[in-house]
């Protein structure tokens, strides 16, 4: 975790592969068997032309991130808000990047504003958001 | 949880999908966890939870034929953590529907609970449906 919560200070950042196998174990583990995410001969007749991951895998990536800065007060006191923007594909490998960008007060509680994004291996961006984190007091 | 009897041109602002209960087992975070390369803490990732929610919504629309559906955004809350072994309750609605030319919008509301009836996280999703 973070030891100082600090305006600008960057986030470790999160790199990631994507395979159709990691696809499948994700629909397997969610229930979300859309065959845009596992149906390769179908995905391949859609404008995407092939499968993608589930946003919300890509999502999952963004959030370790976050628990790996914040811990508990990301998993009980998170708040997000992404698009996203194009889709992963196998093969792709995404890096998720994010940084604070500042912290407010507000009712004597203190808040990390971040923002965050995922590109693929070309620069592509795939996801990007912010989100904000409710401190506990000994991240104060 | 699917709704038979709903349409995709029932799905009108203010519908309710009947809710549905998911229990949160060890081997459910086990897969969870594999297939997003990621260690456990004891407790249910709160995206493994979202997940259960967009799965039963995404089971539950009933797209018109040959559509597909395209998760565009999504924006979460968390409140509390759940542990292993605890069951929810996935609440969604539908909060809007927008038609823009060749492009469908539903923007889904969710909210998750525990077996306690406490809001666990709440939720919106925009789901994009091309034509």
């Amino acid at each position: 975790m973070l030891t100082e919560i600090q305006e600008g200070k960057a986030l470790n950042p999160v790199v990631r592969h994507i395979t159709q196998e990691k696809i499948n174990l994700y629909a397997e583990a969610s229930g979300d068997f859309n065959p845009i995410h596992v149906d390769e001969s179908f995905a391949a007749n859609t404008p995407l032309g092939g499968t993608i991951a589930h946003g919300m895998l890509n999502l999952a990536y963004v959030s370790e991130m976050m628990t790996s800065a914040f811990g508990r007060s990301w998993l009980s006191g998170g708040k997000i808000r992404a698009k996203f923007k194009e889709p992963a594909r196998p093969g792709d490998t995404l890096t998720i990047n994010g940084k604070i960008d500042c912290v407010e007060q507000k009712d004597d509680v203190s808040y990390a504003n971040c923002s965050f994004e995922c590109r693929n291996q070309k620069g592509e961006m795939i996801v990007a958001g912010e989100a904000i984190i409710k401190l506990s007091s000994d991240k104060r | 949880m699917p709704d038979k009897t709903i349409t995709y041109e029932g799905l009108t602002p203010g519908y309710k999908f009947p809710p549905a209960v998911y229990e949160l087992g060890a081997s459910f975070v086990s897969k969870y966890l594999k297939a997003v390369d990621s260690v456990g803490d004891g407790f249910v990732p709160p995206l493994a939870i979202t997940a259960c929610a967009i799965a039963a919504m995404t089971g539950s629309i009933p797209l018109p034929p040959g559509t597909i559906a395209i998760h565009a955004s999504q924006e979460l809350e968390f409140f509390k953590l759940v542990p292993i072994g605890d069951t929810i309750e996935c609440h969604i609605g539908v909060a809007q529907k927008i038609a823009r030319g060749k492009m469908s919008m539903l923007i889904l509301e969710i909210e998750v609970f525990d077996k306690g009836k406490e809001k666990v996280q709440s939720g919106r999703a925009t789901i994009a449906l091309p034509t």
